[in-house]
This record gives structure tokens, C-alpha cells and sequence, in this order.
């Protein structure tokens, strides 16, 4: 009876991921549609240089360029692979985000709130303290537990909006959205972490690499006694990943997101923690009766999900190889943000799919980038087919239930118990008859 | 009997979901004119069989005919096509729609594509005065009664001109007056030609109003029988398959000490309402007997116990083994006081977990199931087999069925295991055998007087009079929020309990009855 029950419940598993693998195709192949008609439609690809763009759609990821001949190579490239899983980076723990608050029956549209108000702390952090104050490694840690922090606190206000107040989260979410990306701008303009050394760039904020040092009084920025010299700052280590990956831009950032990943797992389904948070998603009342504080629950799910969401953007920040550009902060909400909510929901919200999921959303990035690089197409398209993807990917519950549909009806078919009589007539009618 | 005619034929219909067999070749033959009750226990798939003839399900065999000949059922628009209509257990209102828009839905009239509702209006008011269903057209359905949505889903079915009505448990949402008021109507309907099928597990309305029965018993048809040839504890041993004792049985009671003690209890009114909803309610219940707060559904009952688990705000005080608890949290309450809540849907289940860990859902938090913050999974499967085992709580996966794929029986026994199994000094009961049919109520009324033996404090809430009469030790009455009597069952009749519950009567100097 166990034995069957496990079985049961594996084949549940399997049909998720299948359903999911179902509808990631759907949407490359529609996607591939688009690319043909769009292919057909300008001049300078034609039929050719469509068949190119369909099989970067699909294997744009393994692509190495093009050989002498003008034909496209595939095999193992390790800076679109690189990229690809420095990008997942963000958007796995972005996602996870999502997904910690959807299993608590909360819609958190705040990420790019939350991420926003993370980039701002890990900045800030570090980029004010004195390089060799301390070590590196602690200001780095408190660059990280910094953006994390911060995310979790901005992700406390829906949370508390909602609890106490009963106001819908998803209006506190957008809302606060907007009030980070307009209190990012207003800390950073005027702030002296606006990138002075390299005069090439403008409305940039210094990288993490960037240290503040001590010089000559009176010869620093502003005629203060420090200035920023890059290298003497923090980033996270590569860990070997640029070894494995030459050339791209990947760091240890990634393992910690999967790290992560594994711990919202385990803090979701086997702690007595998750297993209330999940009671209250599911059913408030419930949980409610039962004891459990509801409204403690709400508020530490908004905080969970924020904190995911600023740690995404800590490391992100403190990849060394990046740069924040504040001056659209008040603009532009972080599309990593946004980007989370369809990482969750392709993974149906399961903490270890929200990886895969990531790294898939970010390899049609670079997906996108190839098909700019090595054909007429511009990454437009890739974006197109993200949308497409993500379309399709709300349909993966109906072929879940499509799948489920036909294993019982085989099952029934060979089912030993039917009778021999007018049985498998009629069943096989009854069956059609929808 | 040779002649007669069959309006509907079900014959040999199976339907199958995963890991049960719902109805196992069924066969129900339904008489122009008759009233065919259909009687089983839960799960025994009365209400599948039914689903199947609406439309709902399609079954895997089997045949319907229709006046002799086959029909097709593929939705239930082919099936009002064919003049069925069903009143479900659980209402299908659009609750912020009128009671007209509700009657007319799907079968709107319209000129050039415009509603007309003026024509609609005349035929549901002829209708409804015909039959005596008293509906306010104008009423959204969230503002009116259960009854009066019950008569709702009765004139839909009559606005469609339908021939064939199904009424699935109608009963069990009803106040004894509306229940007499529904028998008269579907005599009313059977007389005019009209034929009914009325599924239900309570043997006293089949007597009443059915001329033919025909029993489910796990799927599969036990037979079908005329009223008058039968009896029914005939019928109840037909349904569960073993003799079944209809009456309460149980030793007179042998009160200890106090364990709950509620004194000038107020629950402030919700809403538009100025009248509170609890007012100033006293009484004691002690170990070892089983109290029973009787009245009419909507009387403070729901709100009074509320207050008392927690869940809503509530004045004056509660003690709890001395206790005083009247600040105490839900969770700190339920240290001595497990709850058999009244809505097993909103508050007993979380629908979308699985059983064991519903089992589970106030003592996750004990050592016994977690380690360091970490669910003890073992523990938490062992525990639901034994509570599964113990309870005899039936399921398609064992501990691992989604809670919301259960019956609504097996959902109660669920909770009643869970509740029962926290061993706690004072047992709240709400309602805990509504909807169940006479196998379960026995059990859980052995049950409930196995805890009271055992020197447990019941509390009881019930709406049904046999179940007041026969299990409790002591009856409150409440009315309009406050007790207005204290009743000894076996001092007391049926009539004089109803006089209090409808607030003809009340006593007076109730403080002297009280602690006797």
C-alpha cells in the first residue's frame, strides 16, 4: 500500500515535469513559426536565413559562431554557457521568490521592489566602507546579508498591509514597487557613489570593485580625503567557475543561488515552518483554527520572498562585472523582478525546478544575443519567444491534465476487472463522448 | 404491476475514479409520478449515480434510456434538453445575483437580443405562487435564507419545465419547518405527474414522502424496495449491510468537576445588525456529561462558539479547568478544548493537503512529530495509519489523498479522528454528524459518548432534534443569541423543546437549574 502510494505520488512528479517539458516545446516551436514567418517576410534572411534562426532558437546555446563556408557551427561554448548560468543567477532567486510567496497563497509582484531596495543596501554597504578597514570577505558578507536584509524588510510592508489591514498585496506590491525605484534615485543622485573615475560613463554607480581609499587630504573626489580606485573592492569569487567556463562572465554567485534554492526546499516541505506557511496559503481559516498565528505567517512569507529578492540583487551587484545605472531606476522597474514570476510559474512554484526554469528563461537571453550576433534577427525576437514560452507555460497545467486523462484511460482499457460483456464498447464510447 | 412506465432507466451503469469504483453496475428505474428516493451511505454513490444522469460524469458502461428509448447525457444541457433538473447539496447560486437573475441564467428571455426579464418575471411569480415557494425576486442570494436559496434551485428547475427532478440531500441544510414545507412540495410535484428522485440518508423522510427506495451500498445496488413494504430499521440495515442500532446508546451521566465555565459571554453583533450576536450567556459544563446547545440554525450558535475557540472577539469570561482563558490565543485554548468545527470545508480541512498531514494540523508542533524545527515524516505517516485504521477513515491513497478528494464523510471522520485523538478535557462539537448518514452518526455518537465515559466535558451543538434528544445529558436552548431554557431530555418532549427553540417559551429563574 506504501509502496503504491510512493509510486502515485512520483508518477504526480513525473507528469508535472513532462507537462512542463510539453509546453516549453509548444512555445519554441510557435516561436519558431514567428521566426520563419518573420524570416520569409524581410529580404535580407529569406528562407536561409530563417532555417539559421530556427535552429538558434533551439540549439542557439550550444552555437560557436560560423565557420569559413558561412555555415552555422554547434558544439560546447563555454561563454554562452557561462552567461547563461551568470544570468540564471538572479532569476533563479527572483523566482524562488515568487514561488515561496505563491505557496503561501500571496502574489508577490513586489520582486522588483524588493530587488531594487537589495541594490541599494549591497551598494551602499559596499561602497562605504574604507577598503582594508576590514577584510574583504566581511565586507563582503555584509555587502550580501545587507541586500538581503533590505529586501526582506521592504517585502514586510505588503506583507503587514495585508495581515492587519486586509489590503490586497498585489496593490501594496506595485505600489512599493514604484516608491523603491524612486527612493533608489533620490539616495543615489547627488551621492558620491556615482562613477567619477571612468569619465566615459554616466549614471553609473561605482562597481563593488571599486574601493574606497584613503589619499593626500584634500587630492580625493570632492577635494575629500578618499576617491575610489578599482581592485581594491569586493566581488564574489569565481570559485573555479571561469576555469570551467573561460571568458564569460560567471562567478560563485550561481552556487549560492542553487545553494539557495536547496534550503527554500527544504525550509517549504520539510520544516514545521513551511508546512505553516503552506497551511495558511492554503487555507487561512484553517490555519487559523489550528492555532496557527496567520497573521505572523503572511508577514514572514512577504519577508522570506523579499529577502529572496534581495539577495538576488546583492549578488548580482557584487558579481564585480556589473554596473547599476541609477539614473532609470525611477523609470524602469529590474525586468528581473518581473522575470521571476514566470520562472515560478513554468516550475509550478517547486523550489529544485525554479533552477531549471532559470536557467532556461536566461538561455533564450542568450539565445537572443546569438541570433543578434550571427544573423539579421535582432533580440527582439528572443524576447517575442519568451512571452510565447511564458504563454504556453500557463497551459501546462492543462496538459497535465490531458496526460493524467489518457494513462487512466489506458489504464481502464487494460483494466482486468471489466466484465467481458458489452463492456469495451460502450467504455471506449463513453470515453469519446466529450 | 405489469404496465408501468418507466420515465427514466439506468441500466447497469458503472463509473470509475482513480483507486474506487463509485457505482459498480447500477441499475435505478424511476416510475412517472413516483418519488424514488435513493439511499446509501456517504461514498456509496448516490450522488455519482446522480451526476451521471445530470450529465456531470459520463460513465464507463452502462446505458440510459429515457421513455424506453437510449439517450445520450454528455452535459447537463442535454440532460435539461431532456427535462432533467437537480437541486445539488451544495447550491450553484451566483451569490451577487438577484433571485430572478439566478432563475432565469441560461435560460434568459430575450427580445432581438435584448433580456427581457418582465415576461420572466410573470412565470416565476405564477410559479412560485402555485407551489407555495415564497421567494423575494429582488434579493440577492448572498441576503437571503438557505431555505429560501433551496426554493431558488427548486424554481429553476420549474422555470425549465423540467419533468424529472433530482434533489440531492435537500434536506440537510433545512429547519425542521422547511423541511415539512419541501415534503408537502414534492407530494405537490409527484401528484401533478412529475418525477422525483431525492437522494438522502434520513430514513425517516424516505418514510415519509417516498413510494419507492432503492439502496447503494459501496458502489453497488442492494436493491430496490417499496416504502410500504419495509421498515426502517429494515432499511438502515439494508444501507449499511449489518444490523445498525438507530437508538443512542448510553448509561445516565455522571457529571464531575466543572471543566468549562462560561460567565456573561457576549459576542458584539457583526454587520448591519443591532442586536448582538451572543448576549450574556452563563452556564457551566462538567466532566463526564455531554451538553447540548439546541436551537433553530442562525441563533448566535455559530458566533457563541466562535468567541468560545477564539476565533472571533467575545467578552465576559471563560474558564477552562479554572482557568481563565477569556484572553487566551486560539492555539492556547485549544491546550484543553479540541474543536469538531461546524464548517468542515473552511475550517476543519486545509482541502489541498494531504490526509496525514491534516491529521497533524494542530500537533506538527509537538515533539513526537518534529525534530529541531524539521517534520518528522515517519512519525506524521505512522500516526495517520493509525488514526486511518483506528477511525476507519476511507480514502482512494491512504494517508497521502488530497483531503479534497474525499467524501464528505470521510472528510468528517477525518476531523473527528484528529479532534478525538487530542484527548483533550472539554470536546466542542458542532454539528458533527450533519450530512452523514446512519452508520457514521452511530459511530460518532458511540464515539462522543466513549469520550463523555471516559470523564470528557462534551459541548454540543446540534440543529437536529432526534440527535439533541438522544445524545445529550442536558439541553441549552438558545434563542436570539441568549439560553432561554435549560431541559432535561428525559423530562422533556420534542414539542416543548421546539416551543423554546422558536421562542414561544422561556424559563424563568434559569440560574437556579444551572450547576444543579
Amino acid at each position: 500500500m506504501r509502496d503504491k502510494a510512493i509510486t502515485l505520488w512520483n508518477k504526480e512528479g513525473t507528469r508535472s515535469v513532462v507537462a512542463s517539458l510539453i509546453s516549453i516545446l509548444i512555445g519554441l516551436l510557435v516561436g519558431s513559426i514567428l521566426v520563419l514567418v518573420m524570416g520569409l517576410f524581410t529580404p535580407s534572411l529569406g528562407m536561409r536565413g530563417a532555417w539559421d534562426g530556427i535552429r538558434l532558437v533551439f540549439f542557439g546555446i550550444l552555437s560557436t559562431g560560423r565557420d569559413a563556408a558561412g555555415e552555422l557551427t554547434f558544439g560546447f561554448n563555454g561563454v554562452n554557457i557561462g552567461n547563461m548560468l551568470f544570468r540564471a543567477m538572479p532569476l533563479i532567486l527572483t523566482g524562488l521568490s515568487v514561488a515561496v510567496a505563491y505557496q503561501t497563497g500571496l502574489f508577490n509582484i513586489g520582486a522588483p521592489g524588493q530587488y531594487l531596495m537589495g541594490t541599494m543596501a549591497t551598494l551602499v554597504i559596499a561602497l562605504s566602507i574604507p577598503a582594508g578597514s576590514m577584510p574583504k570577505l566581511v565586507i563582503w558578507l555584509l555587502a550580501f546579508f545587507g541586500g538581503m536584509l533590505a529586501g526582506a524588510l521592504w517585502g514586510c510592508i505588503p506583507g503587514l498591509v495585508k495581515a492587519f489591514l486586509n489590503i490586497n498585496e498585489v496593490l501594496a506590491c506595485i505600489m512599493t514597487n514604484w516608491i523603491a525605484g524612486n527612493l533608489v534615485a533620490a539616495v543615489f543622485d547627488g551621492s558620491r557613489f556615482r562613477n567619477m573615475v571612468e569619465t566615459t560613463k554616466t549614471g553609473y554607480i561605482y562597481k563593488t570593485t571599486f574601493g574606497l581609499t584613503r589619499v593626500a587630504a584634500g587630492t580625493g573626489l570632492g577635494g575629500g580625503d578618499y576617491t575610489y580606485v578599482d581592485g581594491a573592492g569586493v566581488a564574489t569569487a569565481k570559485m573555479g567557475l571561469d576555469k570551467l567556463f573561460p571568458g564569460s562572465q560567471i562567478n560563485g554567485g550561481i552556487l549560492i543561488a542553487i545553494l539557495i534554492a536547496v534550503l527554500v526546499y527544504i525550509l517549504m516541505s520539510k520544516t514545521t515552518l513551511g508546512y505553516q506557511l503552506k497551511a495558511c496559503g492554503a487555507n487561512r481559516h484553517a490555519a487559523r483554527y489550528a492555532g496557527i498565528n496567520d497573521k505572523r505567517n503572511i508577514v514572514l512569507s512577504m519577508a522570506i520572498a523579499g529577502a529572496l529578492a534581495g539577495t538576488a540583487a546583492a549578488l548580482y551587484c557584487l558579481s564585480g562585472n556589473t554596473e547599476y545605472y541609477w539614473t532609470s531606476a525611477y523609470q524602469t522597474l529590474p525586468a528581473v523582478g518581473f522575470n521571476g514570476i514566470p520562472v515560478a510559474l513554468l516550475a509550478v512554484c517547486n523550489p529544485i525546478a525554479v533552477i531549471f526554469t532559470g536557467c532556461f528563461m536566461s538561455m533564450l537571453n542568450v539565445v537572443g544575443l546569438q541570433m543578434r550576433n550571427l544573423t539579421a534577427y535582432n533580440e527582439y525576437i528572443a524576447d517575442v519567444i519568451i512571452a510565447v514560452i511564458v504563454y504556453f507555460s500557463a497551459f501546462s497545467l492543462v496538459i497535465k491534465n490531458i496526460l493524467s486523462g489518457r494513462k487512466k484511460r489506458r489504464s481502464q482499457a487494460s483494466a482486468p476487472a471489466a466484465p467481458p460483456d458489452p463492456g469495451p464498447a460502450t467504455a471506449e464510447k463513453g470515453g469519446e463522448g466529450k | 404491476m405489469a404496465q408501468v412506465e418507466n420515465i427514466i432507466e439506468m441500466l447497469h451503469i458503472t463509473k470509475e475514479f482513480p483507486g474506487i469504483i463509485a457505482n459498480d453496475d447500477v441499475t435505478l428505474q424511476l416510475r412517472r409520478g413516483e418519488i424514488h428516493a435513493l439511499l446509501g451511505e456517504n461514498g456509496a454513490g448516490k450522488s455519482t449515480l446522480m451526476s451521471v444522469l445530470f450529465g456531470l460524469y459520463q460513465p464507463e458502461k452502462g446505458i440510459i434510456k429515457k421513455n424506453g428509448a437510449e439517450v445520450k447525457i454528455h452535459d447537463p444541457n442535454d440532460a435539461t434538453a431532456l427535462g432533467i433538473g437537480m437541486v445539488h447539496q451544495h447550491f450553484k447560486l451566483i451569490e451577487v445575483f438577484t433571485v430572478l437573475d439566478n432563475i432565469i441564467l441560461g435560460a434568459e428571455t430575450t427580445k432581438l437580443g435584448f433580456l427581457s426579464k418582465k415576461e420572466a418575471r410573470k412565470k416565476v411569480e405564477a410559479l412560485s405562487e402555485r407551489y407555495g415557494l415564497k421567494v423575494d425576486l429582488d434579493a440577492r442570494v448572498e441576503d437571503i435564507t438557505v431555505g429560501m436559496q433551496q426554493r431558488v434551485e427548486i424554481l429553476k428547475m420549474l422555470y425549465r419545465d423540467n419533468e424529472i427532478l433530482i434533489f440531492d440531500e435537500p434536506t440537510a441544510v433545512l429547519t425542521p419547518q422547511e423541511i415539512d414545507e419541501l415534503m408537502a412540495t414534492m407530494k405537490e410535484f409527484a401528484k401533478e405527474g412529475k418525477s422525483i428522485l431525492f437522494i438522502s440518508h434520513k430514513l425517516n423522510e424516505i418514510m415519509a414522502v417516498a413510494d419507492r427506495v432503492t439502496v447503494l451500498r459501496k458502489g453497488r445496488c442492494v436493491g430496490t424496495v417499496d416504502t410500504k413494504d419495509t421498515d426502517k430499521q429494515a432499511l438502515s440495515n439494508m444501507m449499511v449491510g449489518r444490523p445498525v442500532q438507530l437508538e443512542v446508546d448510553k448509561t445516565p451521566a455522571k457529571p464531575g468537576e466543572v471543566v468549562l465555565e462560561v460567565e456573561h459571554f457576549t459576542v458584539p453583533a457583526r454587520g448591519s445588525h443591532k442586536r448582538d450576536a451572543v448576549h450574556d450567556v452563563s452556564f457551566q459544563v462538567r466532566a463526564g456529561e455531554i451538553v447540548c446547545i439546541a436551537g433553530i440554525d442562525g441563533n448566535g450558535q455559530t458566533e457563541f462558539i466562535h468567541g468560545l475557540t477564539g476565533l472571533d472577539r467575545a467578552s465576559g469570561s471563560i474558564r477552562l479547568l479554572g482557568e481563565d482563558v477569556s484572553h487566551a490565543s486560539i492555539r492556547g485554548r485549544g491546550k484543553h478544548m479540541s474543536h469538531i468545527p461546524e464548517d468542515r470545508h473552511k475550517h476543519g480541512l486545509v482541502l489541498d493537503f494531504t490526509l496525514e498531514r491534516n491529521l497533524v494540523l494542530q500537533r506538527f508542533r509537538e515533539p513526537r512529530f518534529q525534530k529541531a524545527g524539521f517534520i518528522d515524516q515517519k512519525a506524521v505517516r505512522a500516526y495517520a495509519e493509525k488514526l486511518i485504521e483506528q477511525f476507519d477513515v476511507r480514502s482512494g491513497q491512504g494517508p497521502v489523498t488530497i483531503a479534497r478528494s474525499m467524501s464528505g464523510g470521510n472528510q468528517q471522520k477525518a476531523i473527528i479522528a484528529r479532534e478525538l485523538d487530542r484527548d483533550k478535557p472539554l470536546v466542542v462539537a458542532v454539528q458533527p454528524t450533519r450530512g452523514l448518514d446512519v452508520g457514521a452518526i452511530e459511530y460518532i455518537h458511540s464515539q462522543l459518548v466513549r469520550q463523555r465515559d471516559q470523564g470528557k466535558a462534551i459541548l454540543l451543538v446540534s440543529l437536529e432534534l432526534d440527535e439533541v434528544m438522544s445524545l445529550s445529558d442536558r439541553i441549552l436552548v438558545m434563542y436570539e443569541g441568549e439560553i432561554v431554557g435549560e431541559l432535561d431530555p428525559k423530562a422533556t418532549t420534542v414539542q416543548e423543546l421546539g416551543l423554546y427553540m422558536a421562542g414561544a417559551k422561556r424559563a424563568d429563574g434559569r440560574k437556579e437549574v444551572e450547576g444543579a
